[in-house]
């Protein structure tokens, strides 16, 4: 190991690509082009050309235009699939030429579900590493979409070498109940946008002590067990503390409890070139002291740039043992890829004893139970709960003024 | 009136209720007699929200001023906050016959119809205060009584509120079989006594931070200009650390009092407050910064409204004497400094002055509502030509009131 490698020229930058699928996929693409300065190619693709129209993504590639008309598959994965052998050349281009690939995409709908584990069959092949970061619709959307998002999640299993898979059932919980739709979203995209702009930093990594990629994707490896992930951004003279704090927040992480569960943990801290030794020192010590003693941590430190770069503290974990899969069946086991390991995987064994109801129902009970342990954060007003409403201009004056300007959260 | 008159002054507040008991000569000088207190319960943003509470802390702090002071109350002058309050300036006119002299009844003509405006019917006008005359289009006549002229006019400023709101605030004194000369709104009476003449001539704000409600009054010209309230007071900062730093509203309340700063900075970076434990209460270490960041931001904001509003009305460049800062809030550290970086000009915190008793009581900033009251009481009656039109308003008012 080179020990400082952050003085010589990395010998060859991994070439990333980013593409997203679908109009959640296209939605997060942009938000990723537009905010962070990350050194990944953009690629939107999508049936629907409206969504295109307005990406910022540096290419963009609609699907079928003769198949759909650019009109969107409707929810229907059949016409995307459609759509994507019309265009299957372009999506070859697509994937190729990228060290890494990752996909990202709302599964549920008709372009994000199918075309997604295509694409990640073709990246496979072409030898790149991918990884996909998808969502699983809210459960009021209805049985179908989340049939065909589990339906997906499973077929997607069998390409990617690692899977990053978040609910937004449980993602809602980020915002406050009253929130509008829109911040809603937005609290969802943002912690999607946060999770990929995690990895490609890992992925980027230039030292001085680089997160092997063997590490990341035994942690990332779809298999059994929940995804732990958690990230939190801060400067000044507290950035350690304050960006831990952050990211232990993580409703992925629920208050840094799940942390205690995780079999192998990989934290990464992305800082100005002033990082000092101190301040890792303080983050690890400190997540060290919310894991369990058998855990794996592995730690990741890149400090370049100039002094004003932020401090970002990145945490992603698996709860349970490392332990591969076989091959994953599409059975029970797959809706709970994001779900502690006692759920997850059924053993074979069982598998006679299915028809045994009584064996099969608690394995889905479980999963459940978990993700409503996450901590709802309530509507901030403390003590002004029940009197009239400060409103001035349209903002709630009771609402702690440091909430709503978000300069601690 | 040979003998000296006692008047009482009655705030009920959010944080606390309290009496001031004072005797004032007939030359206007005020001495104090007693200060009557009691924790406030059943008061949010300074209006009632739990009745009964409410006149028991009532009750007691007038038993409270009654025994301090010795004097037995019969009545109070009592002031009036919230958010349901608004003014805006108003100017009306009136044609007089040929070319006449100018008398009372012109005079309250005029002021009848400034009153005339549309206000929700719901509301009731709580002040009306003059802020000048025009005859003939001649401005700046300040008393047009005895001059000739075809035409009077007049500005005015108008305070309205909602009636029943302030109905409540006055039953829960009647409640104990006394009588309330007046309601007089908050930021009108802190201002008889923390602004001299010349600062009202130079153009002064006087801020008055509470528990629930800030409120402000500007002058200029000698004359009001604008006022108003706006529900945030210290309540919110103490809610906004009892969230924001996971303690109990009391321990945060004490540690905003004993540790708090409104100003960040100027101290050792990662420096912790150590809060010891309690029944109920595990202790905890509290990050400095934290604590003085989430005061500042709310501090802030609040100047940062504050300026907003009375910029709309009054230039900047007007306020020659800057910004006083009164009420509970304004002893907080640093919140002086902040309101100097957001107006961008002088700002002194104040109390009460020109009155005499225990240097205690009226050097309080907690108390500037009271005693202005008070002043504002010996005002009225002492027939001062500005207040005269207070005193014909007040008829008006407790017809209005139905009292």
């Amino acid at each position: 190991m080179s020990p400082y490698p952050h003085h010589e020229e990395p010998a060859k930058e991994a070439a990333i690509s980013l593409i997203g699928i679908g109009n959640a996929g296209v939605n997060i693409t942009d938000r990723l082009a537009m905010r962070a300065a990350l050194p990944i190619r953009t690629i939107a693709l999508n049936s629907d050309q409206q969504s295109l129209t307005a990406s910022v993504a540096s290419k963009k590639l609609v699907l079928g235009p003769m198949t759909t008309h650019g009109l969107g598959a409707g929810g229907d994965p059949e016409r995307a699939i459609d759509a994507a052998k019309e265009s299957l050349g372009e999506l070859q281009e697509a994937v190729s030429g990228s060290d890494v690939v990752i996909l990202c995409a709302g599964l549920g709908g008709g372009t994000g579900s199918a075309v997604t584990p295509l694409l990640a069959k073709m990246a496979k092949e072409k030898g790149a590493l991918v990884v996909a970061v998808v969502t699983s619709p809210f459960q009021f959307e209805g049985r179908r979409r989340s049939q065909q998002a589990v339906e997906s999640l499973a077929e997607l299993q069998r390409h990617v070498d690692a899977l990053i898979h978040f609910e937004n059932d449980r993602m809602a919980e980020l915002v406050e109940p009253r929130a509008d739709v829109s911040e809603t979203f937005a609290a969802c995209d943002g912690l999607l946008f946060q999770a990929i702009g995690g990895i490609v930093r890992m992925l980027g990594n230039p030292g001085p002590l680089p997160i092997a990629v063997n590490d990341l994707l035994s942690v990332l490896r779809a298999g059994a067990g929940g995804c732990l992930f958690g990230c939190g951004e801060s400067e000044g003279g507290n950035r350690a503390h304050e960006s831990l704090e952050q990211a232990l927040r993580s409703p992925l992480l629920d208050r840094g409890r799940l942390l205690q569960e995780a079999g192998k943990i990989l934290v990464h801290l992305s800082g100005p070139a002033s990082l000092t030794f101190a301040e890792v020192a303080a983050v690890m010590r400190e997540i060290s002291k919310n894991t369990s003693a058998s855990a794996h941590l592995c730690l990741g430190v890149s400090s370049a740039g100039d002094d004003s770069a932020p401090l970002i503290v990145t945490i992603i974990g698996r709860t349970g043992v490392e332990e591969r899969k076989s091959a994953p069946a599409p059975s029970v086991a797959m809706p709970s890829i994001s779900t502690p390991p006692p759920a997850a995987p059924a053993p074979p064994v069982e598998d006679k004893m299915v028809a045994d109801p009584e064996v099969a129902s608690p394995t889905t009970k479980t999963q459940k139970v978990k993700q409503d342990f996450l901590p709802l954060e309530p509507i901030a007003r403390g003590r002004f709960e029940r009197s009239e409403p400060t409103i001035v201009e349209g903002e709630d004056l009771d609402v702690p003024t440091f909430l709503r300007l978000k300069i601690k959260k | 009136m040979a003998k000296e008159k006692i008047h009482v002054g009655l705030e009920i507040g959010t944080t606390k209720v309290c009496a001031v008991v004072a005797e004032c000569g007939r030359d206007g000088e005020i001495r104090l007699l007693g200060v009557g207190e009691s924790p406030s319960r059943g008061v949010r943003k300074g209006e009632m929200v739990d009745f009964q509470n409410a006149s028991k802390c009532v009750h007691d702090a007038l038993a409270d001023a009654e025994e301090r002071s010795d004097q037995e109350i019969k009545s109070v002058w009592l002031a009036i906050t919230g958010s349901h309050l608004q003014s805006f300036n108003n100017r009306s006119s009136s044609s007089l016959a040929e070319e006449s002299e100018i008398t009372e009844k012109e005079i309250g003509d005029v002021e009848y119809k400034a009153k005339e405006i549309s206000i929700p019917k719901e509301n009731v006008i709580l002040h009306s205060i003059i802020q000048r005359y025009y005859v003939d289009g001649q401005e700046g006549v300040i008393d047009p009584l005895g001059m000739l002229g075809t035409k009077l006019e007049a500005d005015y400023h108008i305070i309205h509120g909602v009636m029943t709101r302030i109905q409540n605030t006055i039953r829960c004194v009647k409640e104990f079989d006394i009588d309330v000369d007046d309601v007089v709104v908050n930021s009108v009476a802190s201002a008889q006594v923390v602004l001299s003449d010349s600062q009202k001539q130079a153009g002064a704000v006087v801020i008055d931070i509470g528990g629930g409600v800030t409120d402000y009054i500007v002058y200029h010209d000698g004359v009001v200009r604008h006022s108003g309230a706006i529900a945030i007071g210290g309540d919110h900062i103490t809610n906004d650390l009892c969230i924001g730093l996971r303690i109990p509203i009391t321990r945060a309340e004490k540690l905003k009092i004993e540790e708090g700063s409104a100003m960040v900075g100027g101290h050792p970076p990662g420096e912790k407050i150590t809060l010891r434990n309690d029944t109920g209460f595990s202790g905890k270490e509290v990050d400095r910064e934290l604590l003085n960041m989430i005061i500042n931001a709310r501090v802030n904001e609040l100047f940062k409204i504050l300026k907003k509003r009375i910029h709309e009305v009054v230039p900047e460049h007007l306020l020659g004497s800057g910004i006083l800062l009164t009420g509970g809030c304004s002893m907080l550290r640093g919140v002086r400094e902040v309101a100097e970086m957001i107006f961008d000009s002088p700002v002194t915190l104040v109390h009460a002055h020109s009155v005499s008793g225990p240097t205690s009581a009226f050097e309080n900033p907690q108390l500037s509502t009271c005693i202005g009251l008070v002043k504002y009481a010996q005002a009225v009656n002492a027939d001062m030509p500005e207040e005269t039109i207070m005193s014909k308003f007040k008829k008006l008012l407790n017809f209005n009131l139905g009292l």
